[in-house]
């Protein structure tokens, strides 16, 4: 089997979706963040950052708690003990789905495309 | 297929987005210069003036500092907590300073002394600012690569030259400290507006969602 077939399907496809893989990953590594700097990191519209935290949250990958500091709504977002484990996961697996891809030099890659140039 | 985000480089740059605001090189700019005065009390009045000045300083400069944070920083960026490697970090930069300082005021005060007859204090007394500047560019290096700042290098690399060209011509190591001050607060100065125009505040409802 060239790609492992298993991996692929395995990958967890919520975090899969580059917007939120970004989303995830930029709360892998702090231990909170609100949504306005997660905005600014992320470069994605309020809404569509909104949207994207809701299915996480839905799936119990993100804690959105909300709380007043000095009186204005503040909202912090948290990646669950479930979430962290899932992106974990997620890293294995893209890993050894990378792995496993047969290794093909550039030279080889350049050579094909100038043959399949030829044919044409 | 989406390939797997590169985590050092993430975190890095929430790092550096977080401290892009200038306050750090204002507070530290002041921090040189109370150890410039420091050196100046200690000439004036007392020894103990030079631990007094950069101590008392320093007691007042955190809270000022995370206050500005909370007024500047955090309304237009958000708010992060990076948990304890990010406190470390921090940490790590007042520490440093903190040893920086103390290691300037003590080679000053082993310069000032009379204790002549001591190799080492002969060794100081030479070359004061020479171990003075290339501690500076040490620290500077270090703490600009552990926090991915890189005017810390620029910093580290005035520092030194600063120094050496004041172990040449023997211009007062007090007033290269208010000449260094003033380049980094100067910078901080140029740096924290350059991120109020970047983030504009977008009235309250840019802490919230």
């Amino acid at each position: 089997m060239p790609i492992s077939e298993a991996n692929i399907k395995d990958v967890d496809r919520l975090i899969h979706e580059p917007s939120r893989l970004i989303i995830m990953a930029q709360l892998y590594v702090v231990q909170s963040a609100d949504f306005l700097f997660l905005q600014h990191q992320t470069q994605m519209t309020p809404g569509n950052l909104s949207s994207h935290l809701s299915k996480l949250e839905d799936a119990g990958y993100v804690e959105v708690t909300k709380e007043f500091i000095e009186r204005k709504p503040h909202t912090a977002l948290t990646l669950t003990k479930k979430g962290r484990n899932a992106f974990t996961e997620y890293r294995k697996k893209m890993k050894q789905v990378f792995s496993d891809l047969p290794k093909v030099s550039e030279k080889n890659v350049n050579q094909k495309t100038k043959k399949k140039g030829e044919n044409q | 297929m989406t390939e797997e985000p590169n985590l050092k480089e993430i975190e890095r740059r929430a790092y550096m987005s977080y401290h892009q605001d200038g306050l750090l090189d204002i507070f530290a700019g002041l921090y040189i210069l109370a150890f410039g005065l420091g050196i100046f009390a200690t000439i004036i009045w007392d020894y103990s003036f030079g631990l007094i000045i950069p101590g008392g300083l320093i007691a007042v400069i955190i809270p000022i500092w995370i206050s500005a944070k909370r007024k500047i920083t955090i309304p237009r960026i958000g708010y992060v907590n990076f948990g304890i490697r990010g406190a470390n970090k921090l940490t790590a930069i007042f520490i440093g300073m903190l040893v920086l300082g103390l290691g300037a005021f003590f080679a000053f005060t082993l310069v000032s002394s009379q204790g002549g007859s001591m190799q080492l204090h002969d060794l100081i007394f030479e070359n004061g600012m020479l171990i003075v500047g290339f501690g500076s560019l040490i620290v500077c290096v270090l703490f600009g690569y552990s926090i991915g700042l890189k005017r810390l290098y620029v910093y580290g690399l005035i520092a030194a030259i600063a120094l050496v060209i004041g172990h040449l011509t023997g211009i007062f190591f007090a007033y290269i400290l208010f000449a260094l001050a003033i380049v980094v607060m100067v910078t901080g100065f140029a740096v924290l507006i350059n991120f109020v125009k970047k983030y504009p505040l977008k009235g309250d409802k840019a802490i919230a969602d």
